[in-house]
């Protein structure tokens, strides 16, 4: 890994100042939500629903195909 | 020296108030929201099609957004873009420089990119006039190997370098819009988020850092990794950051708390995260490793719910379709393998 000159040590300070103002959100509402959010989409996921895949345009239907 | 040292202590007192800044909101873990909800049960994929064609490593591959044509860059000097369901080679594009290390596919669908050992980001224009695919531009600047690139349109592309910087292109003049500066080792691996408005980079510093790419500012840094970052995509809700790491481990990071938030490993898997990919809930994490192997993780509870064992060597670069339909693996065995 680099070591900083000063000019790039007066960036990452700024940066670091930058970075510090986040506004950080609580985790009890932002992990809730992103748990809710993939449970609510589970059901469209079709690597987790055999029944999306019914029409599964990789596999292929007959053993003949019309060119 | 000694405002070098005053700059130190400040950047250290920094790091510690963001540290504490972090602990504050943490006022639950994803082990807590998750209790209640039941384990996904094993998934088993199966091998749809094998596409077959490069004559050397595959580094990387990327899916268009029709979910039905992809591109893939091999050592072999080419750039092929397949039809992944007739496995049709719609495009052979033979490359300047055979050190490709990235490939790109536009949303647009008429261009794709790719670059390497060359240090340059090219373009191809797929829907040129007389059906040739030609050179569009050379984005050259970078002083060190690309990495990854990703288009955020057909005018503006993102690239990530070994000389520890990503960079906005403006690609109709070639030129530089924004330097993101701040990384200490090599960029490996870089995402942009679903609106758009921020992406994403991990590096040889073990680090991820989430850009503001209108601002042209580094928002959040998150560590954690005990090595390199090679691999790094953003939840399919924009959310939260899923890494992988030659550390043998692949983390989530949520963004709107700032905290990491689960640690994706296993005593037996010693090897290091090359590619991953989210399912299109979210739900699973398919993760790509240098022993030959995919491991898809149930991104809450933590298992590993199934594995994707098919290729005779390192599992180089995965994706999956923007429709969650197919996963696609490409392999230093030459070979790119669909998966659903």
């Amino acid at each position: 890994m680099d070591e900083l000159d000063l000019p790039q040590m007066k960036k990452e300070v700024e940066s670091l100042k930058y970075q510090l103002a986040f506004k950080r959100e609580k985790s009890s509402k932002t992990v809730t939500d992103l748990v809710k959010w993939i449970e609510d989409g589970v059901p469209e996921d079709p690597f987790l629903n055999p029944e999306l895949m019914k029409s599964n345009p990789w596999v292929e239907k007959g053993k003949c195909i019309l060119l | 020296m000694g405002e070098m040292e005053e700059l130190r202590k400040e950047a250290e007192s920094l790091k510690d108030q963001i540290t504490a800044a972090r602990k504050t909101v943490q006022d639950t873990t994803l082990q807590e929201a998750a209790a209640g909800i039941t384990a996904v049960g094993r998934v088993q994929l199966k091998t749809r099609k094998t596409l077959r064609g490069h004559l050397a490593k595959i580094y990387a591959m990327h899916w268009g957004a029709d979910s039905t044509l992809c591109v893939s860059a091999s050592q072999d000097g080419k750039l092929i873009v397949w039809d992944s369901i007739t496995t049709n080679k719609v495009n052979a594009i033979p490359l300047k420089s055979s050190w490709v290390m990235t490939c790109a596919y536009a949303p647009s669908g008429n261009l794709v990119a790719c670059g390497g050992l060359d240090n340059m980001c090219s373009i191809y224009n797929l829907k040129g006039k007389d059906g040739n695919v030609k050179v569009m531009r050379e984005l050259a600047a970078h002083t060190g190997y690309l990495s990854c690139c990703r288009f955020l349109s057909d005018t503006e592309i993102i690239t990530s370098s070994g000389d520890c910087t990503c960079v906005l292109w403006d690609i109709e003049t070639g030129t530089e819009k924004t330097i993101f500066a701040g990384h200490l080792g090599d960029c490996m691996s870089l995402a942009v988020s679903p609106d758009f408005k921020f992406f994403i980079s991990g590096a040889c510093d073990f680090t991820a850092k989430l850009w503001d790419i209108r601002e042209a500012q580094c928002r959040q840094t998150f560590s954690g990794h005990e090595s390199d970052i090679n691999a790094i995509g953003f939840f399919p809700n924009g959310n939260a950051v899923i890494t992988g790491s030659d550390d043998a481990t692949c983390k989530l990071y949520d963004l709107r708390a700032d905290q990491e938030l689960n640690t994706y490993q296993d005593s037996s898997i010693m090897c290091g995260v090359t590619s991953l990919a989210p399912s299109v809930s979210g739900r699973l994490l398919l993760a790509g490793y240098d022993d030959f192997n995919v491991n898809i993780w149930d991104t809450l509870k933590s298992e590993r719910v199934g594995v994707l064992a098919g290729h005779d060597n390192r599992v180089s670069c995965i994706g999956v379709s923007s429709d969650g339909m197919a996963c696609c693996t490409g392999s230093w065995d030459s070979f790119l393998k669909i998966w659903n």
